[in-house]
C-alpha cells in the first residue's frame, strides 16, 4: 500500500481579485491538510480568474513574488498545484501551474497550447510555454503538470509519461457549452473531457487528476466535474458539475506498479520510432523534402494530390 | 402518453437541469460581480419573460425580484392576466406601469396631436412598436434605481438572430440568462421550471396590435426557423447542405439575409479609432472587475 489522499479544490475564483483568491487558497490548503491530504490541486488560473484580458498584466506574478512565497510556505509536508499568471524576466505573461512542495516552488509548467479559436482568445494575451517535462515529487512518484488545452494534444500526456510521470495533473478553466440532451452527460464539454481523461490514464497507465473550476466569468460558466482516474482508465472519483467544494479522494499509488506490470504499454513504447517519424513528417510538412508517402503533386501535409483536371493550388 | 405542449425539434432538445444550473450560476455571478442583490424585469405575459422570472426566482429567491407589467392601451387582457398569474405563483414584487400616456404624448391620440406634431398619428405600426419597446426600457431602467436591481434581459436566441427585436428597447438589459436559448428551448426549460402551460402553449406575440402573432408576422414557425438556425449557425452547415437536409432554398435565403441584416443589433456600436487605446479594440477589460462593483448600501 502506498496510500495518497488527493484534495481536488474545485473552486470559483474571483476575476482579477488576486488577494481574495490567495486567501481562499490558504484556507483550502489548511482544510485539506486537516483532512489528511498529501496532494492538493487547484484549477487553472485559480489565483486570478480566467477571462482576464488586459487585467492579465495587472495580476501577474514573478516567480520570486513574495505572495507566491507566502503561499508556498503553507505547503510544508504537502504537495500543492496552484495556477496563476506568471511574468517572466523579459515580461512575457504565461498561464502557469506550479507544484509547491515542502514550502517552496518546486516546478513550474507554462501552458504550451493556448487556444485562440471559438470563445478562446488566449494567444492574444499570453505567451506560450515550450517545455513539457515530468518532475520527481515528495509523493514518491513522478508528476507531470498540464494546463487545460495542453490535454487536447495527444503528445502531452505521452511525453509526460515517457519522462517519468506516474501522476498526470491537468488543471483547467473549461467553459461549459453545448448543453444537449444527446450528450452522455448532458454537456458536450464534460462528455469530451471524460473521454480524454480515461484514454490518457489507460494509455499511459498513470493516474490522471483533473481539476476544473466552477463559477462564472462574464458569459462563461465553468462546469467543474473534477476527476481522478486510475491507471487502468477506471474512474476513482468524479466531482459534481458546477458545485464548489474541496473533494478528498483516496488512491493507492501501488496500483501504478500493478497496472504497469500487467499492461506494460509504456515498456513497449518506441519513442525512437516516433521521433524518426516526427522528424520526417516535420520536414515534409515544411516542404523541405519531398513527401515520400504522398502522391505526386500533393501539397505539403497532404498525401492526396488534387483531382485530375483541377488547377494546382501553388505553382512551383 | 399525452400530446406534447409544443413542437420541439429533436436536435434542439437540451438537458434542462444543466441549463438551469448554468443560468442560476450566471444570474448569481452577474449580480455578485456588479454588487447587486436584486433583479427587475419587464413581464409581458409571454413565455420568454415568464421563464426569466422563474429562473431569477430559482437563482436568488422571489423576494429579490421585481416584475413590471407595462401594458399599452391596446395590449391584450390575456397577456396581463397571464403576467399576473406568474407574479401570483412566484410571490415576487410587481408594479403596473401603463405606458399609454407616454406613447400617446409623443404620437398623439385620437384627434389630439402629441409632441411629434401633425404627422404623429400617421406613424406606422413599426415605429409605434419600437417606441413602445423603448418606453418600456426607460421605465425598467428608472425602476431599477428605485428597486436597487439590475435589469434582466428576456430576449431569446431566435429573435436575436433574425433581428426580431428593438434596438435599445426589449434588447436593452444588464445581462440576459436566456439569450442563447432558441424559442423551442425556452419552452422546454419553461416547462421544466413550471411556467403555467397556458403561457407555454399560446402563440408568441409582440402584442403591438390585437391579434398579432410573431409567426404570422414573419411567415414561418419557430420550430422551423429554430431548426434552420441551429444547423446554419451552431452546426455551420452551408446553404447547399441545408437544402440537402430539406430546408426550402427560399426559406434558407430569407433567414440568412435576416441574420446578416441584424448583425448590428447584436454588437456594441463601433467607435472611430483615433487614440492609442480604444474601448473594445485594444482596451479590453472584463465588464466587471475589482473596483467596478457599485458600493453596497
Amino acid at each position: 500500500m502506498q496510500p495518497l489522499r488527493i484534495a481536488l479544490a474545485q473552486t470559483a475564483p474571483q476575476l482579477g481579485a488576486l488577494e481574495a483568491n490567495l486567501e481562499r487558497h490558504r484556507a483550502l490548503l489548511a482544510e485539506a491538510r486537516a483532512g489528511g491530504a498529501g496532494l492538493v490541486v487547484f484549477p487553472e488560473l485559480g489565483l486570478t480568474g480566467y477571462l482576464l484580458q488586459d487585467l492579465a498584466a495587472e495580476v501577474a506574478m514573478r516567480l520570486d513574488d513574495p505572495r507566491l512565497a507566502t503561499l508556498a510556505a503553507e505547503t510544508v509536508g504537502l504537495s500543492a498545484v496552484v495556477s496563476f499568471v506568471e511574468e517572466s524576466a523579459d515580461h512575457r505573461l504565461f498561464i502557469a501551474a506550479a507544484l509547491l512542495e515542502d514550502g517552496a516552488v518546486h516546478h513550474v509548467h507554462r501552458k504550451v497550447f493556448l487556444p485562440t479559436y471559438g470563445l478562446f482568445d488566449e494567444r492574444r494575451f499570453f505567451a506560450a510555454g515550450s517545455l513539457i517535462r515530468a518532475v520527481p515529487s515528495r509523493l514518491g512518484v513522478g508528476v507531470g503538470l498540464a494546463v487545460c488545452e495542453d490535454f487536447w494534444h495527444l503528445a502531452v500526456p505521452q511525453l509526460l509519461a515517457l519522462d517519468g510521470a506516474q501522476v498526470l495533473i491537468n488543471v483547467s478553466s473549461s467553459p461549459g457549452r453545448d448543453v444537449a440532451a444527446i450528450n452522455e452527460f448532458g454537456l458536450g464539454t464534460a462528455t469530451s473531457w471524460r473521454t480524454l481523461m480515461r484514454a490518457y490514464a489507460q494509455m499511459t497507465t498513470s493516474y490522471v487528476v483533473f481539476v476544473n473550476r466552477v463559477g462564472v466569468d462574464e458569459s462563461i460558466s465553468f462546469w467543474g466535474g473534477s476527476e481522478v482516474i486510475g491507471p487502468a482508465g477506471d474512474t476513482r472519483f468524479g466531482a459534481p458539475l458546477y458545485d464548489e467544494g474541496l473533494y478528498l479522494v483516496d488512491v493507492d499509488l501501488a496500483d501504478l506498479r500493478r497496472e504497469r506490470i500487467a499492461t506494460p504499454l509504456l515498456r513497449d513504447e518506441r519513442p525512437e520510432i516516433v521521433l524518426r517519424q516526427l522528424e520526417r513528417i516535420v520536414r515534409e510538412r515544411a516542404g523541405e523534402v519531398r513527401d515520400t508517402t504522398a502522391e505526386p503533386g500533393a501539397e505539403p501535409g497532404l498525401d492526396v494530390a488534387p483531382a485530375a483536371g483541377s488547377a494546382p493550388l501553388v505553382r512551383r | 402518453m399525452s400530446a406534447p405542449l409544443y413542437e420541439l425539434p429533436e436536435e434542439l432538445r437540451i438537458d434542462t437541469a444543466i441549463a438551469r444550473r448554468i443560468t442560476g450560476e450566471f444570474i448569481r455571478g452577474q449580480l455578485r460581480q456588479a454588487g447587486f442583490e436584486r433583479v427587475v424585469l419587464g413581464l409581458s405575459g409571454g413565455v420568454d419573460s415568464a421563464l426569466v422570472a422563474y429562473l431569477v426566482t430559482e437563482a436568488i429567491g422571489a423576494e429579490h425580484l421585481l416584475c413590471v407589467l407595462l401594458p399599452y392601451a391596446s395590449s391584450s387582457a390575456a397577456s396581463r392576466s397571464d403576467a399576473e398569474e406568474v407574479v401570483r405563483r412566484l410571490g415576487c414584487a410587481s408594479r403596473l406601469v401603463t405606458i399609454t400616456a407616454m406613447v400617446d404624448a409623443y404620437f398623439g391620440a385620437g384627434a389630439g396631436e402629441g409632441a411629434l406634431g401633425a404627422d404623429g398619428p400617421e406613424a406606422t405600426a413599426l415605429r409605434r412598436g419600437n417606441f413602445m419597446a423603448r418606453m418600456r426600457m426607460a421605465v425598467l431602467y428608472d425602476l431599477s434605481v428605485v428597486w436597487g436591481g439590475l435589469v434582466a434581459g428576456t430576449g431569446n436566441k431566435t429573435e436575436s438572430l433574425i433581428g426580431y427585436t428593438t434596438l435599445y428597447g426589449d434588447n436593452a438589459c444588464a445581462f440576459n440568462p436566456i439569450g442563447d436559448l432558441y424559442k423551442s428551448q425556452v419552452r422546454q426549460v419553461a416547462e421544466a421550471v413550471g411556467v403555467p402551460e397556458t403561457i407555454i402553449v399560446k402563440a408568441p406575440s409582440a402584442d403591438l396590435w390585437p391579434g398579432q402573432t410573431d409567426e404570422s408576422e414573419v411567415g414561418f414557425s419557430y420550430a422551423d426557423v429554430d431548426r434552420l438556425l441551429y444547423w446554419m449557425i451552431d452546426q455551420r452547415r452551408s446553404e447547399e447542405e441545408l437544402a440537402a437536409k430539406g430546408f426550402a432554398p427560399a426559406f434558407i435565403e430569407r433567414v440568412a439575409r435576416m441574420v446578416a441584416g441584424a448583425e448590428y443589433k447584436r454588437q456594441v456600436p463601433p467607435i472611430a479609432k483615433i487614440g492609442p487605446r480604444t474601448a473594445g479594440l485594444d482596451y479590453l477589460y472584463p465588464r466587471r472587475r475589482p473596483g467596478s462593483a457599485r458600493r453596497s448600501g
